[in-house]
């Protein structure tokens, strides 16, 4: 939790940012911003600058407003809710996280405040073709050129790349796995946008051919994997708001529907459905919240709750978005209903950074070790 | 955040407690302080401890919330029992409420003093689910009120002094409408007490038939043919109480919770540990419990702000879950010897023990089936079920035609 920010402030900025996206970021622009090619909302972006979003993470003496995951996962909640398209989490979380822990403090000054300010949008390569997430799925290696270093392999499912001015790399270079910056993202060759199954999400797959960057010090395996559980818990909030939003609507819909002669909510076919699913949104926010402020005490078993929180916020929003189609019925198997959107995104942020199995693993594994201490 | 204590001067009231617990509790020894001649309970309750959000002249202080809680933090923090009676006991509560003075002077203070004990005659045979179809029956003679039906699911009914009962007083009237709730004494003649003998082989309820049993006109709670109303205030007491327990029922609680199973090292005996198939299915297991544990915390959270949470309401659902699913995980790790049972096969036994004890969650105090109506319809706000018999007279009900 953060030093800087007392409860009422977190509290004003969580429903500023309520009410910034229930104005400017409704079903109707998310619709609007999907078919254009940028995705995202560049206003939007600005004003989420302006209130202290995007440098959510980053030190006050970089222009941010040097918060923790605590109030990261709360605004994701709602970021989650209004399904809001953009680099949030490539460049407010990961790239924030991996700048803000460079022991360079020249690359910081230098990177930080265009971060916070929404000038400059990072996005980061950390997985390859195999897409899991993991030290191993990593397929970029790189080689010393005198003072700078060569970059070559391929990294693929890299979030809002075609957006991004700066692209963060990782890669594998002699002495172990290692973050590289690539400046002027833009006029990267290499770069594909991929066609994904959410279209609230852009992909791209980068193909390095020798391709110059600049090592970042202090960024190695530990500190990606810091940088990660920063982006876990953003996503499990995500899951978490966007899965009670999609509850929301489902129970207002079910309680105007009618059939037989009265609403189908009243039909315990549908009302049980309804009861599981609540539980179901409300644990999600429960671990996503607890995960989220283990990590800011830097509890023992944050690593565990981390894992517990993204497999079950994961499970919770696709299991609530794809219920949510049925109690829809046929409405809801339109394109131009909500639920699906929702669905889609529920289906791309269960595979982002790794899937509920490989969680379930993890989450076990901190378990063995913790009773073994 | 920072903490008040330290630096300011402690409240009058908290040195109050303070005061005479430092008199009369041990707290090294967990004990009273002397032999005061009566039980500790006694003392507390003389005392105005016992309940101290009722009013002094029930025993209690007329405290706020807020100040009731500082007495149980003291109480809690030197170890000495007998407080907060008056958030926890079901029907010393309800008897407050609801009875008349009367009865109150009778039984009150025996009960937050626990002297004595009572138990719920809600249940029957053919009023399961559906509660308000009750058919035991309770008439007036002239003098006193005749009960005469056959109730079910009832714990400690042989040592109890007072049995809450719901009965029918009105045959005319819709279901909900013809009820009313009593107190009836237990230790008389026409009340027989069979025990239930459960699928685990355990008895902890009863079947209790009432045969012209008599109850003063001053054991009626609340007005005539109101009952119903009673009975949800008692209820809302005991959720409250469910929802500390973490969702277990009182009755099956102790068993379950004192013995939580360690799925780990069970596991890791039977060579699972390695097998990722198992893995996931253990994993989920073990989070179907930490994530109910989350949503009480938060609840807790919740409720010292608004007194409001929806988590309440679902952990005795969540409860059910996680203690089926454990017992089947359990049962898969024991593989061919859970085929085996008794005290020569102690695995299997305890395992085959919480399968069977797992119903006790799902179906007592509410069906899983039930809670998902109460969630749909209080939580979400659904339309409620639709009752064949809610608006008629109940003697035409098929509860009663047949």
């Amino acid at each position: 939790m953060s030093e800087y920010l007392s409860e009422e402030e977190r509290r004003a900025i969580r429903e500023s940012f309520a009410r910034l996206l229930a104005k400017h970021c409704t079903e109707s622009d998310v619709r609007r911003l999907i078919a254009t090619p940028e995705g995202y909302d560049r206003d939007l972006w600005r004003r989420m600058a302006d209130m202290g979003v995007l440098g959510l993470l980053v030190d006050p003496t970089y222009g941010g407003s040097g918060a923790g995951a605590v109030e990261l996962e709360s605004l994701m909640e709602e970021a989650g809710a209004a399904l809001l398209p953009g680099p949030l989490l490539s460049s407010g979380v990961l790239g924030s996280s991996l700048f803000s822990a460079c022991t360079d403090d020249g690359v910081r000054l230098r990177l930080l405040p265009g971060l916070a300010s929404g000038d400059t949008i990072a996005s980061v390569a950390l997985t390859g073709d195999s897409g899991t997430w993991r030290p191993d799925g990593v397929s970029v290696d790189a080689a010393p050129k005198g003072d700078a270093w060569l970059l070559t392999g391929c990294a693929s499912f890299v979030t809002w790349a075609c957006a991004a001015d700066v692209l963060l790399v990782a890669a594998r270079a002699p002495d172990g796995l290692g973050v590289f910056l690539v400046e002027d993202a833009q006029s990267l060759a290499g770069v594909t946008a991929l066609q994904t199954h959410d279209p609230t999400l852009h992909l791209s797959r980068v193909v390095f051919k020798g391709v110059d960057a600049v090592r970042l010090p202090g960024l190695d395996e530990s500190a990606l994997e810091q940088a990660m559980n920063l982006a876990r818990i953003a996503l499990a909030g995500e899951q978490a708001g966007a899965a009670r939003r999609v509850l929301d609507g489902t129970v207002e819909y079910i309680r105007t529907r009618v059939q037989f002669g009265r609403p189908v909510g009243g039909f315990q076919a549908i009302k049980h459905m309804a009861a599981d699913l609540l539980l179901e949104v409300e644990s999600a926010t429960s671990v996503a919240r607890q995960a989220a402020s283990a990590f800011d005490e830097g509890d023992a078993d944050s690593n565990e709750l981390i894992s517990l929180a993204a497999f079950a916020c994961a499970d919770a929003f696709v299991q609530t978005a794809s219920s949510a189609i049925q109690m829809h019925g046929g409405i809801g198997f339109t394109w131009d209903h909500w639920a699906h959107l929702y669905w889609r995104r529920a289906r791309a942020d269960a595979q982002l950074f790794g899937g509920a199995d490989f969680y379930r693993d993890r989450y076990l594994a901190a378990k063995e070790s913790r009773n073994a201490k | 955040m920072q903490s008040n204590d330290s630096d300011d001067a402690i409240d009058p009231l908290r040195a109050e407690v303070r005061g005479w617990l430092d008199e009369h509790w041990d707290a090294s020894a967990r004990k009273p302080a002397h032999d005061f001649g009566i039980g500790w309970r006694r003392l507390v309750v003389d005392a105005g401890w016992a309940a101290p959000r009722w009013p002094e002249q029930w025993g209690g202080r007329g405290l706020s919330d807020d100040d009731a809680l500082v007495v149980e933090e003291e109480f809690n923090r030197v170890g000495a029992p007998g407080c907060g009676q008056d958030r926890s006991h079901v029907s010393a509560n309800t008897l407050l409420t609801f009875g008349t003075d009367t009865l109150k002077h009778e039984a009150l203070f025996r009960l937050i003093a626990e002297e004595i004990t009572t138990c719920l005659l809600y249940s029957e045979p053919g009023a399961g689910s559906d509660l308000a179809a009750v058919r035991t029956r309770a008439d007036w003679n002239g003098e006193h009120w005749v009960i005469k039906g056959h109730k079910i699911w009832t714990s400690g009914a042989r040592t109890a002094e007072y049995g809450l009962l719901l009965a029918r007083t009105d045959w005319d009237r819709p279901k909900h409408k013809g009820l009313s709730f009593f107190f009836v004494p237990m230790k008389q003649p026409g009340i027989d007490i069979k025990p239930i003998h459960q699928i685990t082989g355990d008895s902890h309820f009863n079947e209790v038939f009432l045969d012209d049993v008599v109850v003063p006109a001053s054991n009626l709670l609340g007005e005539l043919n109101e009952g119903w109303k009673v009975l949800l205030v008692g209820l809302a007491y005991e959720r409250l109480i469910m929802g500390e327990g973490i969702g277990e029922r009182k009755q099956g609680s102790s068993k379950d919770d004192h013995n939580r199973a360690d799925l780990i090292s069970m596991a890791r005996d039977a060579g699972l540990l390695k097998d990722s198939v198992f893995r996931r299915d253990l994993a989920q297991v073990l989070a179907y419990r930490q994530l109910n544990e989350l949503n009480v915390a938060r609840a807790k959270m919740e409720l010292g702000r608004d007194k409001s949470s929806p988590l309440m309401s679902m952990s005795k659902l969540a409860m059910s879950r996680i203690l089926h699913e454990e017992a089947r995980i359990m049962t898969k790790m024991l593989g061919a010897a859970s085929l085996l049972d008794g005290e020569p096969h102690e695995a299997a036994a305890d395992v085959n023990y919480r399968a069977a004890n797992a119903y006790m969650t799902s179906i007592g105090g509410g069906t899983d089936q039930i809670q998902r109506n109460i969630i749909g319809e209080q939580v979400l706000g659904l339309p409620r079920e639709q009752e064949a018999d809610r608006h008629i007279p109940f003697r035409d009900s098929r509860s009663v035609t047949g």
